[in-house]
């Protein structure tokens, strides 16, 4: 391993820490779940790019569409969200508090 | 200092995570995000894949965050947050710029990073024998790999995404 690794695997791990500690806004935790699609798909490409195992390459463009996919649906929900509450903002979503 | 324009990269990479990931106001981290992609771009590009990095730039950037922004713009408050406007921003930035800068001086002054997996110094620098260098990349070749061996992997992601948008139009009309 080298250390490029090293570095986007620890993106990884501060972006996941990003979304699983929330604030105020839910479209932060939108930005961090794009931002572990972006390091998943650096470090594939460069793992297939240094090993040259060349039908790996299309790997990281079945992961995009897939990431496109999700970052869609998260986007329509916080649409549904602000049409609703008028912000997007997590202490709104409290329905099933107790 | 040139040669390690990689490690640099991918720390200037981990430095715009940990702008986005402290969360300032969300147009303030889609900043981060595109900081962060132009750089992975850059990453990509030094290891040789040219059409991948341009799909960073492309689907990624040019897809995906316009349409962050789009929606950032419509749920948008009136006075954003910068970091350095509220104390927990700038705490969670100062502490995982100090926790980055702490690794990289580890891994500079020893050369390697080892807990279980070791991460070496002259992994990046490893020579692999390619046995043909023909005029198409080999990585080009994999790309387009997609439609021969992996024909049936595009009508599935093809017919998720014609999915996804009838869902999504359903979600949006509410009720």
């Amino acid at each position: 391993m080298s250390l490029t690794h090293m570095n986007i695997m620890m993106a990884f791990i501060i972006s996941l820490l990003g979304l699983l500690m929330y604030r105020s806004h839910l479209m932060s935790s939108l930005l961090c779940l794009e931002g572990l699609m972006l390091s998943l798909f650096v470090l594939i490409t460069i793992t297939t790019l240094t090993a040259h195992t060349t039908l790996t390459n299309m790997l990281p463009i079945i992961l995009l569409v897939f990431a496109a996919c999700e970052a869609a649906l998260g986007l329509s929900l916080l649409v549904a969200v602000s049409n609703t509450y008028g912000t997007d903002y997590v202490q709104n979503l409290n329905l099933l508090q107790c | 200092m040139l040669i390690y324009i990689l490690f640099v990269l991918s720390t200037i990479f981990v430095v715009g995570f940990v702008g986005f990931s402290s969360k300032p106001s969300p147009v303030y981290g889609g900043i981060g995000l595109i900081v962060s992609g132009g750089v992975g771009c850059g990453i990509v590009v030094s290891f040789g894949g040219s059409f991948l990095g341009l799909m960073v730039f492309l689907i990624y950037l040019g897809g995906m965050l316009v349409v962050f922004g789009y929606t950032t713009a419509m749920a948008m408050e009136q006075y954003p947050e910068v970091w350095a406007s509220n104390m927990v921003v700038l705490g969670s930035f100062i502490v995982g710029l100090i926790m980055e800068c702490m690794l990289v001086l580890y891994v500079l002054v020893d050369g390697e990073f080892g807990l279980i997996v070791k991460f070496n110094e002259v992994g990046d620098w490893v020579i692999y024998d390619v046995s043909s260098s023909d005029i198409i990349s080999g990585e080009t070749m994999g790309v387009a790999a997609l439609y021969s061996y992996g024909s049936w992997l595009v009508i599935i992601t093809g017919w998720s995404l014609l999915i996804g948008v009838v869902i999504i139009l359903e979600i949006t009309r509410g009720n």
